[in-house]
C-alpha cells in the first residue's frame, strides 16, 4: 500500500475535552505542516454547527471537513484517535477516531479520498484504528503494515 | 428500463458522500445492478437531475419537503448491510 497520511499528520491517544477540541487538535496537525490555514479549522467547526453531526458517518468515526476553500493550501489528511471518545450528538457517538480532510477543490483529492475510504470500509478498520496505542501503529494501520515510517 | 441516476449527498459533496457513493457502487457491482452514481452537496442537490437521493438523516430534513424524487436516508454510510438493503429495495421498486 502507499502512504496516504504522513506520520507528522498522525497522533494517537489525543486527549480532547469535547468534539470541538478534538476537531481542533486533528486540524492543528495540518496547520503545523503548512497544509491548511487556521481558518479551515473554524470552518470545520462551523460546518458541524450548521449541518449537525452528519460527519459522524459510522460508529465511532468522524470525517471532519469543510467546503473546499482558500484556507486549504494542499490537499491533505490528518488522523487522530482519542484517549476517550467525545460526543458529537450523533447516533454513532462516542467518536474516538477523527480523519480530517482538507481539499482545495471538489475533484483533486478524489483519488486519495477513495483510497482512504476503501481502507476505512474494510470490516473492523475503524475499530482497529481506535485501538492503536501510538503514532506508528496508527500510521501503519491507515497506510499499511509494511510502510516505512 | 432506463438506468437510474443515484445522487449521494453530504454537506459539500466531496467527503462523506464519496464514501456513500463507493458503498453503493460496491453493492451495485455485487448484485449486478446498473445505475449511475454521483455526489452532490446539500445546498445544490435539488437542482441536479437525478432519480433518487441517498442522504444522511441530519441533512435529509433540509431537503425532504422540497424534493421531487425519493429521498432515502442512510444512518450509517459505512454499514454495508444497511446500504445494501436500501439500494436493493430502491432498485427493486423500479421494476
Amino acid at each position: 500500500m502507499e502512504e496516504l497520511v504522513r506520520i507528522g499528520s498522525i497522533k494517537a491517544k489525543v486527549s480532547a475535552a469535547d468534539w470541538k477540541d478534538a476537531v481542533t487538535k486533528a486540524g492543528s496537525l495540518l496547520v503545523e505542516s503548512g497544509d491548511i490555514k487556521k481558518e479551515y479549522i473554524d470552518n470545520m467547526i462551523a460546518s458541524v454547527e450548521e449541518y449537525g453531526p452528519y460527519m459522524v458517518i459510522t460508529k465511532g468515526f468522524a470525517l471532519a471537513h469543510a467546503a473546499p476553500c482558500e484556507a486549504v493550501i494542499n490537499d491533505s489528511f490528518s488522523l487522530i484517535n482519542l484517549e476517550k471518545g467525545v460526543e458529537f450528538g450523533s447516533p454513532n457517538d462516542p467518536v474516538d477516531v477523527i480523519l480530517c480532510m482538507a481539499c482545495k477543490d471538489k475533484e483533486s483529492h478524489m483519488e486519495n479520498m477513495m483510497k482512504i475510504a476503501k481502507r476505512l470500509m474494510a470490516p473492523g478498520a475503524v475499530q482497529a484504528l481506535s485501538e492503536c496505542e501510538d503514532d506508528v501503529s496508527l500510521y501503519r494501520c491507515i497506510n499499511g503494515e509494511n510502510e516505512e515510517v | 428500463m432506463k438506468v437510474p441516476k443515484i445522487q449521494c449527498v453530504c454537506g459539500f459533496g466531496c467527503g462523506s458522500s464519496l464514501m456513500l457513493r463507493m458503498a453503493i457502487d460496491d453493492i451495485l457491482r455485487k448484485k449486478d445492478l446498473e445505475a449511475d452514481t454521483f455526489c452532490g452537496d446539500v445546498g445544490t442537490c435539488l437542482s441536479n437531475p437525478c432519480d433518487v437521493i441517498f442522504i444522511s438523516r441530519e441533512l435529509a430534513e433540509r431537503i425532504v419537503d422540497r424534493a421531487d424524487v425519493p429521498v432515502i436516508i442512510i444512518e450509517n454510510f459505512m454499514d454495508s448491510s444497511e446500504v445494501e438493503e436500501k439500494v436493493t429495495a430502491y432498485m427493486a421498486s423500479l421494476e
